[in-house]
């Protein structure tokens, strides 16, 4: 199963490093392939360089791309802690 | 899509441009990855004109303008510059003839002079437009230089990428880009990579985390770019799996086009990684100076099972 998702960085300081952390911490047990677009650049969301790499600022905008057998609920953790603003 | 104002601010230092006219056309979009001189064209042959190429004018262009009666000039200037020609530039800094820069600010193309001379201004701006133009991905890997070859290891998340390129920096190998590597296609037969901006020479290691690895083991250890000569895959063993034994099928990958060849590299306890890309490459070395060690010991055994027929 393949979804997508449209989400905006509500964090002060963008996606730092800890955001960062938290997502790959989250994503660790995940079957699924995550991927995350930003400016053309398509990366693996399971690697913190990669998200750091985003350099992703606040308000901007990601497109999640979630693809595997728990792709449902693994879309649902990422979008409350995007919510959530990573619990900072 | 590559705009002319992007060109400007790139390379415009590196070509000497100077923004004489139209600047409102800064935003025209530069279609293909090619400059031309009018020649023809500013003779009135405007038959297959490539319109869509940005026009050079070198010295006989501008004297040829010169010599021309005003009216036929503008007429003549005209046609051209009704193209969808993204910008126009002046070689060796003459100075643009008034209609020329009054048409240009009317069809707004914005109008450059540059000081070089128009072959070294054309093979230049065609080299950087090409570069510009060329093909390019990014993919999850880290491509590293072992001896001499780069070596691109891919493989899932947490299989030991980062620390097999570690334990290959500590022997004195280089690294170029470890999680991310971006890719890009080089006149249309080999793959460069290089790292991101902001992430270049750092490495996140498991229980360690991000490091910066020319700080840490120095200058000497790091790369900006690097051809991408073999792809590695590393894959948790499988027993089901049967990996190659012997080597004398030869596997490719292909990456934008280009055909790479390709090696699945189990990783189980008791196996030394490092070693085993080490071999890999030099394996490839050894290869490309024309032996093929699987090759090589077939044709032994098969010489020997000859001579052993005709001696029964």
């Amino acid at each position: 199963m393949k979804l997508i998702q449209k989400v905006q960085v509500k964090n002060m300081m963008g996606l730092h490093t800890r955001p960062a952390t938290a997502i790959v911490k989250m994503l660790q047990n995940s079957k699924c392939d995550v991927s995350f677009t930003y400016k053309k650049a398509t990366i693996n969301a399971k690697s913190i360089l990669s998200i750091l790499m985003l350099a992703a600022r606040k308000n901007s905008k990601i497109t999640i791309t979630v693809e595997g057998s728990d792709a449902d609920a693994t879309m649902e953790k990422l979008l409350i802690a995007f919510e959530n603003e990573f619990g900072e | 899509m590559y705009l002319v104002e992007d060109l400007y601010k790139q390379h415009g230092e590196r070509l000497g441009l100077e923004l004489v006219a139209g600047k409102s056309g800064m935003k025209r979009r530069i279609k293909v990855p090619e400059a031309h001189r009018p020649g023809l064209a500013l003779a009135g042959y405007l038959k297959s004109h490539a319109g869509k190429r940005i026009t050079i004018f070198g010295k006989v262009e501008i004297e040829y303008l010169r010599d021309l009666a005003p009216p036929v000039r503008v007429k003549c200037l005209n046609d051209i510059l009704s193209t969808p020609t993204p910008a126009v530039i002046v070689a060796r800094r003459y100075r643009p003839p008034k209609e020329l820069m009054s048409l240009c600010e009317k069809h707004a193309i914005p109008l450059f002079r540059a000081s070089m001379t128009t072959m070294n201004l054309l093979s230049k701006l065609t080299l950087l437009l090409t570069e510009e133009f060329a093909p390019s991905m990014s993919c999850h890997g880290t491509l590293v230089e072992v001896f001499g070859v780069g070596v691109l290891i891919q493989g899932d998340s947490s299989v030991g990428k980062s620390e097999a390129a570690l334990g290959l920096i500590e022997r004195g190998h280089r690294l170029i880009s470890d999680d991310i590597v971006k890719v890009k296609k080089r006149e249309s037969s080999y793959l460069e990579g290089f790292g991101a901006e902001l992430t270049r020479h750092h490495m996140e290691i498991r229980g360690i985390g991000i490091i910066n690895v020319a700080h840490l083991y120095g200058a000497v250890c790091v790369r900006d770019n690097k051809s991408i000569d073999i792809v590695v895959k590393l894959e948790t063993w499988d027993d089901q799996n049967f990996y190659d034994r012997v080597g004398l099928d030869e596997k490719y990958c292909d990456m934008l086009g280009v055909k790479l060849p390709f090696h699945i590299l189990p990783v189980k306890p008791g196996r030394d990684v490092v070693l085993l890309l080490e071999t890999i490459a030099l394996n490839h070395r050894l290869k490309g100076m024309g032996y093929n060690s699987a090759k090589e010991f077939n044709a032994k055994l098969l010489n020997m099972i000859a001579t052993k027929t005709k001696r029964n």
